[in-house]
């Protein structure tokens, strides 16, 4: 019967050691993993001095909707006539028909200012995200189209999947409160 | 009629010289100086767009302290109020909340990857993101694999669809349970180096969650639900990584999941009720002879460890190369060869690689030193596997006797079905 109860006192401790030197692994693992300066959590940002529009944000997001659109710095738009962004190579005219359009849905809107300028606005609603607007504009304009992560609409999964074929590494994790790359605030260079 | 031919060749004219001169401009030219910022005399002010927030309905803290607390309930239902009925009510909530609301992501199964990949290359993840991984492994370290049965939503969908779970039998199920530790370590091994997560891509479930989803992904995901209703969870016993880990913390956990809270009568009704085969049937204690015969045998197996761990470290090694495919940089060798060459910038991934300065011969320099790093990490993975093996053999050996059923230690997830039949509760 003593016997017995030896065993089990030291089973018992043997256990606790065990338990104890796993739980010490798991918690070191965390204190070597975390960043110390904020517990916040990271969302996906699209970097747009390394985008390269191959068009992959509209179709390879995990949503049926892209959470990729494309966003307009409008500080930096010289608002042409002849924008690259709004107009096809081969426009026929230089007028808002839909033939001479870019976009493929009519999301990049264009409004008469005063001669000879033309204000452009996106329409997120009908913007897929495929970025030919912003492949016209990044390399033949001032390049104030671009492309972000909407974050009303992005679901923030923990491994992105358009970050996960993107060509170009342009996907980045920026911290939640400060979300957005905007083109227009960030320094020229990568 | 004229004029309008004429307008387009102007247009196109014009579109062609200011192509040419972009083009020509050097790179070190910024682009925002190309056209100037004109200014108005109609009084026009541009507003900026607005820029939406992310929308993460509750703060970091909030979310460590609603998995602290929902595994807290989880234990005490488990442990206290030892009712299926509940379990499985909360285990509802649980799913509304970490699956519906919270859309899946990030779960704890898939932190293994960011957890590893910051082991290795240092880069520091947000404490919201380690307590993720963490968490649910204290918690079976102290009370079994409770996180499985309740917390996950992976687990609580399934539980949804077991409707007439058949046995497995023994030699599938050991073999079938060798592909989490394949999946573990080969996730392991793609996020270290840079091949993506793919544990979150092989994730059947979370587009149920998402409510949007590829087919393929729907497809899986439903197949594996459909498989369910007759091999109980199969995604949880046969491929769900973060298990392993479960299991290796539960096996040593403080307390486990206790099938009545009175004495067990042997009655065998939550053995037929398990849909885990988790229950371990009771058997009579050795006689000296066969004692001494399995000690033997157990002796043997000890010997033999070496040599598993050995063949697992030469398999990895061998199937690193192959692993090493799923990696972009590979990949995108593969791709360069196998194309003409006025077809390369069809091809995004090429042209970006051309883009950065690169050439062929370095894409495949760089292919040849991933897939180094790819056997290596591998290699690794095979000892683990192969210990773990090895482990799980020598437990075989069963020199003590056992006078009741009892819940395995690492196979329990904690349903609660054997409280609801248990006669003697």
């Amino acid at each position: 019967m003593k016997n017995e109860d030896k065993d089990l006192t030291r089973r018992k401790t043997i256990g606790w050691i065990l338990r104890a030197g796993i739980g010490a692994v798991i918690a070191a693992i965390v204190v070597k993993t975390s960043r110390r300066s904020s517990g916040g959590r990271l969302v996906w940002q699209i970097d747009p001095r390394k985008c390269i529009q191959c068009g992959k944000c509209e179709t390879a997001c995990v949503l049926q909707q892209s959470a990729v659109k494309c966003v307009h710095g409008i500080q930096m738009c010289g608002y042409c006539k002849l924008c690259f962004g709004y107009f096809k190579p081969d426009a026929p005219r230089l007028d808002e028909a839909a033939e001479n359009q870019i976009c493929p849905t009519g999301a990049l809107i264009r409004k008469f200012i005063e001669p000879p300028y033309f204000e452009y606005t996106v329409d997120e609603d009908l913007c897929t995200g495929c970025g030919l607007c912003v492949k016209g504009c990044t390399n033949f304009g001032n390049g104030s189209l671009y492309l972000q992560v909407r974050h009303d609409i992005c679901v923030n999964c923990n491994a992105c999947r358009i970050a996960e074929v993107c060509p170009s590494d342009a996907f980045v994790q920026v911290p939640e409160n400060d979300p957005y790359l905007l083109k227009e605030l960030l320094p020229r260079e990568t | 009629m004229r004029s309008n031919i004429l307008e387009n060749c102007m247009l196109n004219i014009g579109y062609w010289i200011l192509a040419a001169v972009a083009m020509a401009a050097p790179l070190t030219l910024t682009a925002a100086s190309r056209f100037p910022q004109p200014e108005f005399d109609s009084g026009y002010v541009a507003h900026k767009m607005p820029h939406p927030a992310p929308d993460f309905a509750v703060t970091p803290m909030m979310d460590i302290l609603i998995l602290v607390v929902a595994l807290c309930i989880a234990v005490v239902l488990v442990r206290k109020v030892r009712s299926r009925n509940w379990i499985l009510f909360f285990g509802l909530i649980c799913l509304g909340w970490f699956g519906f609301i919270r859309n899946g992501c990030f779960c704890p199964i898939g932190t293994i990857q960011n957890v590893a990949l910051s082991l290795f290359t240092g880069v520091r993840l947000p404490l919201v993101m380690g307590l993720f991984f963490a968490v649910p492994l204290i918690f079976s370290l102290l009370s079994g694999r409770v996180f499985c049965s309740v917390i996950c939503p992976l687990g609580a969908l399934q539980e949804l669809f077991i409707v007439k779970p058949l046995r497995m039998p023994k030699s599938l199920d050991a073999t079938l349970r060798i592909i989490p530790l394949i999946v573990l370590s080969v996730g392991i091994v793609c996020a270290v180096n840079g091949a993506g997560f793919i544990i979150c891509r092989t994730d059947p479930f979370v587009g149920i969650f998402r409510q949007s989803a590829a087919l393929p992904m729907l497809l899986t995901g439903m197949g594996v639900l459909l498989v369910g209703t007759v091999v109980a969870r199969p995604y949880c016993r046969y491929f769900c990584p973060y298990g392993v880990l479960l299991e290796i913390c539960s096996l040593i956990s403080w307390k486990q999941v206790e099938l009545t809270s009175n004495e067990c009568i042997n009655c065998r009704l939550c053995v037929g009720m398990c849909p885990v085969d988790a229950i371990e049937a009771p058997r009579p204690a050795l006689s000296d002879k066969v004692r001494g015969r399995q000690f033997k045998q157990f002796l043997y197996l000890l010997v033999f460890l070496p040599i598993i761990i050995l063949a697992g470290a030469g398999v990895g090694h061998l199937a690193g190369a192959g692993v090493a495919q799923l990696h972009p940089g590979v990949m995108l060798v593969e791709k360069w060869q196998s194309v003409e060459e006025h077809d390369e910038d069809l091809f995004p991934s090429i042209e970006a690689f051309k883009r950065s300065g690169g050439t062929i011969e370095q894409a495949k320099m760089q292919a040849a030193e991933i897939v180094g790093r790819f056997r290596e990490g591998c290699m690794y993975s095979g000892v683990f596997i192969g210990l773990i093996l090895g482990l799980r053999l020598l437990v075989l050996s069963k020199l003590q006797g056992r006078k009741v059923h009892q819940a395995s230690r690492s196979r329990c997830v904690a349903c609660g079905r054997c409280f609801s039949v248990c006669p003697n509760k």
